[in-house]
């Protein structure tokens, strides 16, 4: 049997109300924030239940571009976790101020009591990921922000409808950056991205950064970049947004099998605690398990398409050697790093493949 | 009385033409499901960088990110200093401000391209590239830039987003300098259906620089050579200009037509001056840019009659708000200004048709006859 990680052929095994939309666009040529970027916005707001919502190009350009728009830049200093896609740091690097790591805890998220003795005169933001789907211990980061007078920007690009407390993420932060990547839970043709925010000034500043900081047509304002979210891609995720929340409660439902199938199997694997005042949105499935490169191997032969997200920490990258970090600076991550696993979790999974999954990963320890 | 509706843009006209063509190919992409670099994307990179004359292409999200992607594989930055002009869309000047250098300007000929004999008074001690755009698909004075660039060690920067296919001594622009920047959105010549840009350069380094640059820094799936953009060219969009490829000599062939027609017909209004070809240089005419006696007006006139026109652009860029801390005042750059109250592009779709051009050019003799 095979478990496919992309899952795109299922879900876009009937294209043709996705083909007409687009023949429409094409023959009204709406291509550069049109119509339809507008209503996937207000549609995603809606979802999230934040009051606006700007379209960007990239997951990557949502954060970037909150931070600049904060006023963050050459010589600030803003912390996040090594434990993330490289886009995070990318996105402050991109922005002229330099990334400071701090450890992650057994979520995946920024351990909240390691966030202080980080901050110095230079700290502007603090930049938490909601690594997996799962939210960070937003309150606390907040309560620290809060101490410091620092700006907080949420990585929710893992994120889309995850909570704490009913809570959505996106309404901690001045900002939160959410991806429509391929992958993502709410996902393009494409690359494309979208923040939220609950402030009118920031959102109003935004689609300055985002559109060459033109006020109108032939007034520009700042020097701003070209992060539009195509309309082409606003069409498709405008279609999706309306099922965002059965593709989530699929994820969560798949996500709840597989750590009821796999709970027995303690200690060798590791399921992270899972605390009923969240939401969870599992982005990806991930446990940390024994004998990880083995298992991997094993579950790669036997047809499954499990992955490491990620395998090299983002302080031990070539890209972060000027930042003087070395091995052993963040422990917890390095050895998550050795030992975790991500298992196939999307909507389209079937019963009998998670069935499957849950025997073949018995089957590599009792052997 | 005989009306005839002329949009400035007509894209659907275009669209309907092709329709079916780029239909299919964002099938073929939804069928194997590579949204993210897929090989159309490589594919178009060949055929454009054929098409160029270059041995490279990178397709990146934008025009504007080809170019602030090239500053940043070309390591200018913060301290740097980069000439341009100031009558272009303001992306040639922001691309370099968000790459930390400054903007310096220097000001434009009659042909609306920067003014060759003005860039050694600009060039100091912290200059490390000049920017030409070749500005309504026209080259600019390409040999004298490269000679003063060589001289005092600086990059050349080609803006060629208005530029594709345009000639330059019968070598294309993109292929001329450090490096070549276009931009494919709607509105341009060979344009995608949203934003696409890319970046063409003989130099094999800094191929691979913006190769890593426009994807994470990655140079593999866990490997990260250096912190990066995401500045990719979609799938989609690269499949859908392999389309526009098919057709891009034709289409510039009728816009040089139109062009053509009406520095023919609009010599018998003097107060019309119609841009010139030069012997050695093919001007693609992204924009047709007349300059004209009471241009408002003119717009006006010709808007009452149905015929849209547009003007790139009414506020030079050194007299932008955004510009105010460079220095810069009214009076700085007098040929820029004086064109920025003068210039009006016309129609110069390949759509278009001889009687519509017929009538905007007696619409425009009938403006100045009436007095």
């Amino acid at each position: 049997m095979e478990v496919k990680y992309s899952y795109l052929q299922e879900q876009f095994s009937n294209i043709d109300p996705y083909i007409e939309d687009i023949r429409k666009l094409v023959k009204q040529g709406d291509f550069t924030l049109g119509s339809a970027v507008d209503r996937f916005e207000e549609k995603f707001a809606e979802l999230c239940g934040i009051p606006y919502a700007v379209g960007v190009s990239t997951g990557t350009d949502a954060l970037a571009l909150s931070l600049k728009m904060l006023g963050v830049g050459h010589g600030d200093e803003v912390i996040t976790t090594p434990n993330t896609f490289i886009a995070s740091v990318g996105a402050i690097a991109m922005t002229g101020a330099t990334p400071v790591f701090v450890d992650n805890n057994d979520s995946y998220t920024i351990d909240p009591s390691l966030i202080e003795p980080a901050i110095n005169d230079k700290t502007k933001a603090i930049l938490p990921v909601h690594l997996t789907g799962k939210p960070a211990d937003m309150p606390e980061i907040m309560s620290i922000a809060k101490n410091h007078n620092l700006v907080v920007v949420e990585d929710a690009a893992q994120a889309i409808l995850a909570s704490i407390d009913g809570k959505h993420v996106g309404s901690w932060g001045e900002t939160a950056g959410f991806s429509l990547h391929p992958l993502k839970n709410l996902n393009v043709w494409g690359d494309g991205g979208i923040i939220l925010t609950k402030s009118r000034d920031h959102y109003e500043k935004l689609r300055l950064y985002r559109n060459h900081g033109l006020s109108y047509r032939d007034e520009v304002v700042l020097f701003g970049n070209n992060c539009r979210l195509d309309s082409l891609q606003a069409i498709i995720a405008g279609r999706l947004v309306h099922q965002a929340k059965t593709i989530t409660s699929q994820r969560v439902s798949n996500a709840k099998s597989l750590d009821l199938g796999l709970r027995d199997l303690a200690p060798k694997i590791h399921i992270p605690d899972r605390p009923e005042n969240m939401t969870q949105v599992y982005h990806t499935y991930v446990i940390q398990v024994e004998d990880r490169d083995l298992l991997l191997k094993y579950l790669i032969s036997q047809g499954i398409h499990a992955k490491i997200h990620y395998p090299i920490p983002l302080h031990l990258q070539p890209a972060a050697a000027h930042l003087g970090y070395k091995k052993g600076d963040f422990p917890v991550c390095e050895r998550q790093c050795q030992r975790i696993l991500t298992l196939p979790v999307h909507q389209h999974l079937t019963n009998i493949q998670i069935e499957y999954m849950i025997e073949t990963i018995h089957n590599f320890y009792l052997r | 009385m005989h009306f005839t509706k002329i949009p400035f843009t007509n894209l659907a006209l275009q669209h309907a033409n092709i329709k079916n063509e780029l239909l299919n190919a964002v099938e073929e992409v939804i069928t194997h499901g590579r949204f993210i670099l897929g090989s159309e994307v490589s594919e178009f990179e060949e055929l454009f960088a054929l098409l160029v004359g270059t041995k490279y292409a990178v397709g990146v999200n934008s025009g504007t990110d080809a170019l602030l992607l090239s500053l940043k594989a070309l390591n200018v930055g913060s301290g740097d200093e980069v000439i341009t002009v100031p009558n272009s869309f303001v992306a040639s000047t922001s691309c370099i401000a968000l790459a930390g250098a400054k903007p310096v300007f220097v000001d434009v000929g009659h042909d609306f391209n920067m003014n060759v004999d003005l860039i050694e008074s600009a060039i100091t001690n912290k200059t490390k590239a000049i920017l030409p755009v070749h500005l309504t698909g026209r080259p600019c004075d390409m040999d004298n830039i490269s000679a003063i660039a060589q001289k005092y060690g600086l990059f050349v920067i080609e803006d060629s987003a208005q530029s594709v296919c345009a000639e330059y001594k019968s070598r294309k622009t993109g292929g001329l300098g450090t490096v070549g920047c276009f931009s494919f959105h709607p509105l341009k010549t060979l344009n995608a259906c949203g934003d696409g840009g890319i970046i063409t350069t003989n130099d094999a380094n800094l191929y691979q620089d913006l190769k890593l640059l426009r994807n994470h820094g990655l140079l593999n799936r866990d490997e990260c050579q250096v912190w990066g953009y995401n500045s990719r060219l979609d799938t989609i969009q690269a499949t859908m200009l392999k389309v526009g490829l098919r057709y891009i000599e034709e289409w510039t062939d009728k816009r040089r037509h139109w062009a053509h027609m009406y520095q023919d017909l609009l010599r018998q209004v003097p107060q019309v001056t119609t841009p010139i070809d030069k012997s050695y240089e093919k001007a693609v005419y992204h924009t047709f840019v007349i300059q004209a006696d009471r241009r408002d007006d003119l717009k006006s006139y010709l808007q009452d009659n149905g015929i849209g026109t547009n003007i790139h652009y009414p506020i030079p860029i050194h007299l932008q708000k955004v510009s105010r801390d460079l220095g810069y005042s009214y009076g700085s750059f007098p040929i820029s200004e004086k064109q920025s109250e003068s210039i009006l592009s016309l129609p110069v779709y390949p759509e278009l048709d001889s009687s519509q051009v017929q009538y905007i050019v007696e619409t425009i003799s009938h403006f100045y006859d009436k007095g």
